[in-house]
Formats: structure tokens, sequence, C-alpha cells
């Protein structure tokens, strides 16, 4: 399953620490990976809070680290992600969504965390993320998270959603090829660096100093960008009968892959930094664009952002899908 | 090891205010650190957010200033990552005890490898005086201008309360005993834990009518006495070692 396919990846890639608190739909993670101790240095935390400010501890000390969970842990995990984001600190982060806010309903799957996943800690940061859509995915895009992680030194989103992260297929591990990224980051007890979440320049804190502010985002956007100009990962297929473009993610674009017949459709894997050259060129061909979601429409904002015309959107809302209504909604666009 | 090669002496002056306990927790836990002859490359010194969380950038170490109340899940995870490390806490009472409180009851569970310098100054310090869960009953501050209705916590208490545990209380008037405590904390094998008792002149105590930190140290000298014997818990104002390997006897 899902779940299974992001362990074995995260294994793949390297990662030596895992942290995590068990929740619904993501527990199978910790599952997984709670087999592998002694190999893996594996905590089964006090909440979500501990759990990610281990996996930074743990990074910072020299291993590859990850932390999984669902919605509601992803809101407690925002206070690490901005630390990580501050101190520079490499990590992979999974959110398997369900339905929220709150507890709402844990069992079935949403797609209702994409723009938590970009801005839900506080204060500006570029965030990269990635959404698989297959089980093979799954474990391809958990090793390139761990890769995009060392490369921009920043913690990177890997979102799933609850049907995903059950879902059971056959795969063929040893079919996927994707190079392994060292770690990048010399482990504590060099001598005396210091490491902080306050804006700070050669580990001396810099609160005061809103010139150096400035120009310390514009390094950090560029270091952002410039790493995920590596990861540039999509899927298109263009329909030549089509004049309509459907974007979907996820599981939604697991769904709607029978309507390749129909229409072009484009899938973002690199949910951000949004892929404006590839949703710009792909949008060029076609008169209507159309994002299918499960939410009330928080990537439809992006894309329209991007592209700066009008942009239809299809909210399924969390809970099940279906192709059938898919496709009638479409059909009346 | 000179005590001197544990300090960033390039960050001199610190942020702390005249009269502030921390700076004598700082140098005698580099006292203690020269002492074991710990090399900068096989420690670090780990805070969280506070007036005492500013230290872990004064050591002259690897170190990392973490998020408010999160230091002891930062350094369990460097502590499981490279068991190597002697990993050294050093936050304050409202960061470690108050907002990291489940932190320190599942770190002291776990029994994590670290030694933890918890300054208990009563008060939330940098915020500008507001009541902790250290603070005493009765005391006023900005969020109990009528005096606090509640009991301090038992700090001693939630860590005794794990069959093998390692305890001490300090005071930064008490210092031969506070270095000691340091040293053996830190050799401990396993969750060591001290309270130092020091207090906040400057958003503190001037609201209590204490006119200058020597008053308030003065005061630590008349309250606490070291404890004579090793039996029992410490009393509230006793200052010493309470420890059990976990055998049981």
């Amino acid at each position: 399953m899902g779940n299974e396919a992001v362990a074995c990846g995260a294994l793949k890639a390297g990662m030596t620490f895992f942290a995590a608190y068990p929740i619904t739909p993501a527990s199978e993670i910790m599952h997984e990976l709670a087999e592998h101790e002694p190999a893996i240095a594996f905590v089964h935390a006090e909440d979500e809070i501990a759990s990610i400010h281990m996996a930074i501890g743990a990074s910072l000390a020299g291993r590859k680290a990850m932390t999984s969970t669902s919605g509601p842990g992803m809101s407690l995990k925002q206070e690490g992600i901005g630390l990580a984001h501050m101190m520079e600190v490499p990590l992979v982060v999974v959110n398997v969504q369900r339905v929220g806010p709150s507890t709402g309903m844990p069992t079935l799957p949403a797609q209702g965390d994409i723009l938590q996943a970009a801005h839900g800690s506080h204060g500006d940061y570029v965030p990269l993320v990635f959404y698989p859509s297959s089980v093979d995915e799954c474990y391809r895009y958990t090793i390139e998270a761990f890769n995009a992680a060392e490369e921009s030194r920043s913690p990177v989103i890997l979102l799933l959603d609850g049907y995903l992260a059950h879902l059971q297929e056959t795969i063929d591990l040893d079919a996927v090829s994707v190079d392994v990224r060292p770690r990048t980051l010399a482990p504590l007890g060099q001598g005396r660096r210091h490491f902080t979440g306050l804006l700070a320049k050669d580990g001396v804190p810099k609160t005061k100093d809103t010139a150096y502010y400035r120009e310390w985002y514009a390094r950090s956007k560029a270091k952002m960008l410039e790493a995920a100009a590596h990861y540039r990962f999509y899927d298109y297929h263009k329909n030549p009968t089509s004049r309509t473009l459907v974007i979907a993610y996820g599981i939604t674009h697991r769904v709607i892959t029978p309507l390749r017949g129909s229409y072009s459709l484009f899938k973002p894997i690199r949910m951000f930094p949004v892929l404006e050259d590839e949703l710009r060129a792909a949008a060029a061909e076609h008169d209507k664009v159309v994002v299918v979601e499960m939410n009330d429409g928080q990537y439809r904002g992006e894309v329209q952002k991007v592209l700066r015309r009008e942009i239809l959107g299809i909210s399924i809302l969390g809970g099940t899908i279906s192709l059938k209504e898919i496709r009638e909604r479409l059909s009346e666009l | 090891m000179n005590f001197k090669d544990y300090i960033k002496w390039d960050r001199m002056p610190t942020t702390w205010c005249p009269g502030c306990a921390i700076g004598t927790v700082f140098k005698q836990t580099a006292f203690a650190l020269a002492e074991l002859r710990l090399s900068p490359e096989e420690m670090t010194v780990v805070s969280g957010i506070g007036c005492s969380g500013r230290a872990a950038g004064y050591f002259n170490v690897d170190s990392v200033h973490s998020t408010h109340g999160r230091a002891l899940p930062v350094a369990e995870g460097i502590k499981r990552a490279n068991p190597r490390l002697k990993v050294v806490v050093f936050s304050g009472d409202g960061d470690l005890v108050g907002i990291g409180g489940n932190h320190l009851l599942h770190a002291a569970r776990r029994d994590v490898d670290l030694a933890v310098i918890c300054i208990n100054n009563a008060t939330y310090g940098m915020t500008g005086g507001q009541m902790a869960p250290t603070t005493p009953a009765g005391a006023k501050t900005l969020t109990s201008p009528h005096g606090s209705a509640y009991a301090p916590i038992n700090i001693q208490g939630i860590v005794t309360s794990n069959r093998r545990h390692w305890f001490a209380r300090a005071s930064t008037f008490h210092i031969v005993h506070l270095q000691k405590a340091i040293r053996e904390a830190v050799e401990w094998p396993g969750f060591a834990f001290i309270e130092v008792m020091g207090f906040c002149i400057e958003n503190c105590g001037r609201r209590l009518g204490f006119l200058s930190g020597h008053e308030m140290l003065i005061k630590l000298k008349t309250d606490f006495k070291l404890k004579a014997g090793p039996e029992g818990p410490l009393g509230e104002f006793e200052l010493g070692v309470v420890k059990n390997d976990g055998q049981i006897s």
C-alpha cells in the first residue's frame, strides 16, 4: 500500500531516523518502520510536535530523518517546519490527508491540506511539496523528497491522501532507479556552530536588522528555487482532440485517468513551488482549464495566480470520489 | 581544557540583565565541563526559548537554540542519532516545565541520556514577568496581579516518579554544589535533571519588593539549605541530589 511504499522509499533513500505519533490514516508508515529497529532509530514520540523536533535534532546530528502524520498532526508540526526552514535542516514530513478541519472524518480521504502544506507555518518561506498518485510513485517520490531535502537543506513535504495511503498495488521496487543524494550537512560535533530559530548571521542573532533579514530572505528564496528546479516532476498527457485541459493530482488524478480519451490531463507532482512554465505551456494549448480536486478550490487558486485567466474548478470535497460524478460535471462545463 | 575554552568570548556581553541568575549557572556549567575535560567535538548544548535559552549561543561548541518548549525532543533526536555525543540541555522553567511539560514527562520516562540544567526563576522573564508553573502561590506577576492562585509545580515529583531517576536541586548561591551537580548530571547514564533556583530581579523580583539582584541572592542563602542525609526526597527548601539507578534494593 502507499504507506508501505513511503516506508520502503525512505529506507532506500538512506533514512536512519524516524519519529512519529500514531494517527489515521498514516499509522502504517510507523508500523512498517518499527520493524526496522535497531537498523534505524525509531521513536514513537509523545506527540507530533515532539516527533518533528526529534527528527530535526537527528538530522542535525547527521542522520537522514523523517516524520509522518495526518492533518491534525500536521497542524502541530508547523512549528517544527518553520524551525527547519530557519535552521536549514534537511527533513521529510509526510502528511496523509484526511477530511478536516479538526478531527473531521478520520478514515476518509481529502486533499484539503494543499495550502497548509505551502504556507502552514508562520512567516515567509518557500515550500517544497511533492504529491505522488500511485503506490509506485509513493516509493519513487519519497526517495526524491529526501534528495530534494538534502539539496535544498529544508523540510520537504510529501503529501498523500487516505485512499492512496491504503491503495494496494503490486510494484517492482528494483525497477525504480533513483540516485540517492548523500548527506550535505556536517553533523553536530564540529566545534562551534550555532543553529537557531532566530534570524542569525554566522550563528550570531540579528534580530533587529531589517536589511539583513531582506538579504537573508532573498538568498533563502533563491536557494530553494534553484534546488526546486532540479525536481520538475509532473505528468502531461495531451489529447489533440480536446480543447480542455484537466489538472488533477494525487488520488484525484488516479481516478480520472480513464478520461484521457476525452481530455488532456496535467498532473503536477511537485505541487510547490508551482510548475509555472509547464502549466503555462500546457494551458496555452487549450481553451478551457479545469482543476479537479478534493477540496474547495485550493490549488485552483494557485493555478489562477500563475495563468492569470479564468480557471474552472470541480470541487469534490473530502469523503468519497467517483469517476461518474467527475465525468458528468466535466461534461456540464 | 580551561573553562574559558567553553565560552564564545566574541559574543560577550550577554543579553542578560545585571543581577540575573543565568550568568552564574552559565559560568558554573563551563567550570563543570572543564573539569570533565569534554572536548567541544564530543558534546552539544541544546536550549529552548527564553532568557536561559540564549545560553546555547554563548557556549563554544556546536549548539542548537530550538523553539519554545522543544529543547528536550531536539536533544533526544540528537542523542538517539549519535549516542556518543554528550548532550546538555540548558533552558528555563517556563520552557522545560511550562510549555515543554509534556516532553519533560516523557523524556524522563524514556530515561533519555541527557543532562538537563533548568534555571527556575519562577517567572517568564523574557516576555516581561508573567506567572509560570513554578511561581509560588500568592506571588504577584503581570498575569497574576492579585497573587497566583495556584501551588507551584513539583518538578522533583515528576522526575522522581520514574523508578530510575536522577534529580538535583541547586541554587545560584550554593555554587559549589551547583557545579558538582552539573558534573554528576553529565556523567549520569540516563535522564538527569537539575532544578537551579535563581531569581529574576528585573521582571519579577522588583515587583515583589526586592531592591537588587544581590538581595534575591541572599534570600536564596537564607531560604535554601543543603540536605544533610542521602535518604528521601528533598523538602521544599532543601538542595541536594535524589537518585535511583533503577535496581530494586
